[in-house]
């Protein structure tokens, strides 16, 4: 037993400093992602800016003049000074959860982020669980019966999905089920009705209104899960030990369930824990055109509108993200196959 | 181990052909080997999807690189066509406002006059006076009323002789240390040596050329002068006695004239009363007022603005003008007022009902003006608030053109027109015409086989030429991907160490871009510059190939990792080969089935990123054509219902090339290793 133990205990410690390794030098990636978002924005044109600014200003209800727009940006962007510096003004801020006022929204960043990420970590929750629930068993099974016609069909089927343009699916999902059928409303989150529904009313109407967007998701979704299942289930059924325990017999079903899906789910799950942090990244095309109120929608007419405060938070959330995503699969590579050195 | 016995085999062929060959050894042993090309290709035929992927792209190359030159319509070529359309095509009206006409070029009738003479006019004939008097700064003016439709105005030679009228204004204040006063309105000359004569610190009055003026304090050394009104005050001392009552009367009675001893006065309303002008006779006529509008009879007569206003000054007495050397006179004749030549022609009518086009010219023809007239009265008796009828104009054929006979005369043809009546009491007149528009989403036809778009863009044309733009995206931008990812994962790859380190630093940076944000908020800048759609479309290009590249760089990077390390590289280096010619041309050529790959799947990708991109408005503009610009130009929601066989097409048109070149890179990655996924 103890040298086990010791085995075990020395695995987690390799661990443990993976993780920090790891974590440090996702924030330095970071930190450089980061550096080129700033030059990008620094490089905006000013008068695409300014009159960004000039527009805000002369809004109704407005309750900042033009140049205290112009002036906040820069006290807080350093968009006045040199770009090195100007970086480190604004990640100095950023650091300290100071993200400014958005212009397109007119409130703090942070206040948009929180009003709209659950809508759209909702919409990607749905969407993910029923990627999965499909994707996996298809895949599967293609891959038990490589080229018969379910294998050709799902390739099929996951080419579509890979190929398929989110705008033209959505397009055709809202013409056929809100034009032609009249199902669902053509955009928007919420019911005209809204506020006078009780509260399951509500939940209902939400989720009526999200049919649509969650089933473009899935759709768009599925392809490539569904060709990484197949791949890896087929890799894994031509290796060693499946035709070992064919030999010796054991049945087939057993061979699949146990033995070859098993082994399937060490990619699988290293894959699907690195989509987990993308859930809060919002569908930009899919909440835009079908009027979800989620971080996608809003970034994207911040983006069209100027909004550098908000664009700003959103590239950096959704390059964090991207960051954790890759940390997660790497750390449940590293947690899930015990044949994988910590090195 | 299968035995294999060649000498059995030799005789088995022997014995089954019959004869005796002569059998070399090499022959039998000779096995069908395929050079290492073919037998890619081989697996990739085999492959019945890569065949369809690879159909379908040789299909879709020459419908939008070949197709447009066979086919008849550009890609921003605009078509437009000749449409009957039921438009506004006339308006009629009684006219209520007056139109002035100048008489004289000495006199120049102000505008603050001007402005004035239509409401003057219209309370005079109310009143059922015949004179008023218009002042302002610029002088006074005399209206007479000729008739209730023509109006004259007049130059007043004098000025007020009288004013009547209780209580009393503001003219000033005095200064008592400068001894001066500033006037609020009017100056009066010699009033500072009335006031002054005999001033009194708390205020007072006194009287200076038959007017009385009272002052008072204002504040310190400064007093405040008005003028006091009681009754009438007569400035002209030639009047005789009996005008002041009369005066007085015409007042009380809000008259607009009087007359007293032969002589004729006009009433102007003031703050305090009224003043009194003299009409003297000697006025000299500035302009003539009308509402009337001249309805040409025969359409060879010019009528100049010089006879329309001579016409008006002779419209009530029946006497033959003489304008430019040709007679003229005006007849009345079952009530209508015609003006006639001295040959007794008719020139035209005097009317106050107007029937113009609807664009404000009056071309419409004599005849066709007295119907609508009739029916407009015949409207307004029975209250009818629409009518039909039947009239013959101009003929148009189907291109819009009117048709003349050979002697040049014009074509009618019978016409339906509708009159309606307007809530503002206005008829407009409706009728059919062919007119010249853009075609717009016209269906589909022998000349646009998809129809046309809502900008008169052929939609087959745009197709085509859209798939080209699409196409050359792709190409583009995967070779700039492919280029700079060999080059960076190739050095990665060769050289290791610190190289390798910095690249793959870069590569990891370059990964965790978000891509699509960045090209949005590019487009988003880029419209806001207004940029050019073709600089934009470079600019585009080079910003997804700039992004792209980390993959390509990674990959090429661990296959070089793994080639370094084979025996031909150690062979390449032992014969000193320089290490440009040992990446480029031993290396990079072996990582060049896998290249293939990724670029054709690449493709793929980046055609539906561009096509997301001009869907949004944010990558290739109009007028040049993506397929993502063709349905983002019907994606509103009306559009998007009425106009669907414009945007299913395009759409399957992007989803097939991508399925096809997506399976084109899955066939050749099979054939290439057979084992990488089997």
């Amino acid at each position: 037993m103890p040298p086990l133990r010791s085995g075990l205990e020395g695995r987690i410690f390799k661990m443990a400093k993976f993780i920090i390794k790891r974590l440090l030098y996702s924030v330095l990636i970071l930190f450089f992602v980061m550096f080129l978002i700033y030059v990008l924005m620094y490089n905006m044109p000013t008068s695409f800016v300014e009159t960004k600014a000039r527009e805000l200003a002369s809004r109704p209800g407005a309750t900042k003049t033009y140049t205290e727009w112009l002036a906040d940006l820069n006290a807080q962007y350093g968009m006045d000074k040199g770009v090195v510096q100007g970086y480190f003004v604004w990640l100095s801020s950023a650091v300290r959860g100071n993200w400014g006022d958005s212009w397109q929204w007119t409130i703090p960043v942070l206040d948009k982020f929180n009003d709209t990420v659950w809508y759209s970590f909702a919409l990607g929750l749905v969407s993910f669980i029923f990627e999965v629930i499909i994707a996996i068993p298809l895949g599967i099974t293609a891959a038990k019966k490589q080229y018969s016609f379910t294998d050709y069909f799902t390739t099929v089927v996951a080419m579509i999905s890979i190929s398929l343009p989110t705008f033209f699916l959505a397009t055709l999902l809202k013409y056929v089920f809100a034009v032609k059928l009249g199902w669902v409303d053509l955009t928007g989150m919420q019911g005209r009705d809204y506020q006078f529904l009780s509260t399951f009313g509500k939940f209902l109407d939400l989720a009526k209104h999200f049919a649509l967007p969650a089933v473009t998701l899935t759709i768009i979704g599925i392809g490539s899960l569904m060709r990484y299942t197949r791949t890896n289930m087929l890799e894994v059924l031509n290796s060693d030990y499946i035709r070992t325990a064919r030999a010796k017999g054991v049945p087939e079903k057993k061979v699949i369930g146990k033995h070859a899906f098993r082994n399937t789910l060490i990619p699988l799950v290293t894959m699907l824990g690195g989509m987990l942090p993308g859930l809060f990244s919002g569908a930009l095309i899919t909440e835009t055109l079908f009027g979800i109120r989620g971080i996608g929608y809003a970034s994207y007419y911040s983006m069209t509108q100027a909004d550098i405060p908000f664009i700003m938070f959103y590239l950096a959330f959704i390059s964090v993200l991207t960051l954790l995503g890759n940390l997660i699969s790497d750390l449940l590579y590293a947690a899930v196959d015990p044949r994988v050195r910590l090195s | 181990m299968a035995s294999y016995n060649l000498n059995e085999i030799l005789k088995a062929k022997a014995g089954l052909t019959g004869n005796q060959v002569a059998v070399g050894l090499d022959d039998v042993a000779r096995v069908k080997v395929l050079s290492p090309g073919r037998q890619v290709f081989k697996r990739f035929i085999r492959n019945r999807l890569a065949v369809f992927g690879s159909i379908l792209l040789i299909i879709m190359f020459v419908f939008s690189f070949i197709g447009p030159i066979f086919y008849h319509c550009g890609q921003k070529e605009i078509f437009y066509k000749y449409d009957s359309q039921n438009i506004n095509y006339a308006l009629a009206k009684e006219i209520t406002s007056y139109t002035g006409y100048s008489l004289s070029s000495d006199i120049s009738v102000p505008r603050s006059i001007s402005t004035s003479v239509n409401s003057v006019a219209k309370s005079l004939i109310e009143a059922d006076e015949d004179l008023a008097v218009i002042t302002s700064d610029d002088g006074a003016f005399l209206l007479r009323r000729v008739n209730d439709d023509v109006f004259m105005l007049a130059q007043m030679s004098g000025s007020k002789v009288a004013s009547v009228g209780e209580g009393s204004t503001l003219i000033g204040t005095y200064d008592m240390i400068g001894g001066t006063i500033s006037f609020t309105g009017q100056e009066i000359e010699g009033l500072v040596d009335a006031l002054t004569k005999n001033f009194n610190r708390t205020g007072g009055s006194f009287t200076y050329e038959g007017v009385r003026y009272s002052y008072e304090k204002d504040v310190a050394k400064s007093y405040n002068i008005y003028s006091e009104m009681d009754g009438v005050v007569v400035f002209d001392s030639s009047l005789p006695e009996s005008f002041s009552d009369a005066f007085e009367k015409a007042a009380d009675n809000k008259a607009y004239s009087f007359t007293v001893g032969g002589k004729t006065f006009c009433l102007e309303k003031t703050p305090m009363g009224y003043d009194a002008y003299l009409v003297s006779g000697n006025e000299k006529n500035a302009s003539v007022y009308t509402r009337l509008t001249f309805n040409v009879i025969s359409s060879d007569v010019k009528v100049s603005d010089s006879l329309k206003a001579n016409a008006l000054l002779h419209i009530n007495d029946g006497k033959t003008f003489d304008v430019d050397g040709t007679s003229y006179k005006i007849t009345e004749t079952d009530g209508l007022l015609i003006l006639k030549d001295g040959n007794d022609n008719e020139v035209a009518e005097l009317s106050s009902f107007s029937v113009r086009r609807y664009t404000g010219e009056d071309s419409i023809e004599y005849d066709l003006k007295k119907e609508i007239e009739e029916f407009v009265i015949t409207m307004s008796e029975t209250g009818a608030t629409s009518e039909k009828l039947v009239y013959n104009l101009p003929y148009q054929d189907e291109n819009g053109l009117y048709v003349y006979d050979e002697e040049g005369n014009l074509q009618y043809s019978e016409a339906e027109l509708t009159i309606t009546q307007r809530y503002t009491g206005e008829y407009v007149i409706n009728c059919d015409q062919v007119i010249y528009v853009i075609d717009m989403f016209a269906t589909s036809s022998k000349e646009h086989i998809l129809g046309t778009d809502g900008d008169g863009f052929d939609v087959l044309a745009r197709i085509m030429y859209g798939g080209r733009v699409s196409l050359m995206v792709g190409f583009v931008v995967v070779f700039l991907e492919i280029f700079i990812g060999v080059i960076m994962g190739g050095l990665a790859g060769y050289y290791g160490g610190w190289v390798d380190n910095l690249i793959m630093r870069l590569v990891d940076i370059f990964y965790c871009l978000p891509s699509l944000p960045i090209m949005i908020i590019l487009g988003a800048t880029m419209d806001s510059l207004r940029m050019d759609t073709y600089v934009r479309l470079v600019i585009m290009m080079a910003t997804l190939g700039f992004l792209g590249w980390a993959s390509v760089a990674r990959m090429v990077r661990g296959q070089i990792l793994s080639l370094r390390e084979q025996e031909f590289m150690t062979a390449a280096e032992a014969t000193g080969i320089r290490v440009r010619k040992r990446i480029f041309r031993h290396l990079i050529p072996n990582v060049m089935p896998q290249l293939i790959v990724i670029a054709t799947m690449g493709m793929g990708s980046v055609i539906l990123t561009e096509s997301t991109l001009s869907f949004l408005g944010l990558g290739v503009k109009h007028p040049l054509a993506t397929w993502g610009t063709i349905i983002n130009s019907v994606s509103s929601a009306t559009a998007m219902a009425h106009y669907q066989h414009i945007w299913i097409p395009v759409g399957l048109l992007i989803c097939l090339t991508v399925i096809a070149f997506n399976f084109v890179g899955d066939g050749l990655r099979d054939a290439y290793d057979p084992k990488s996924k089997r």
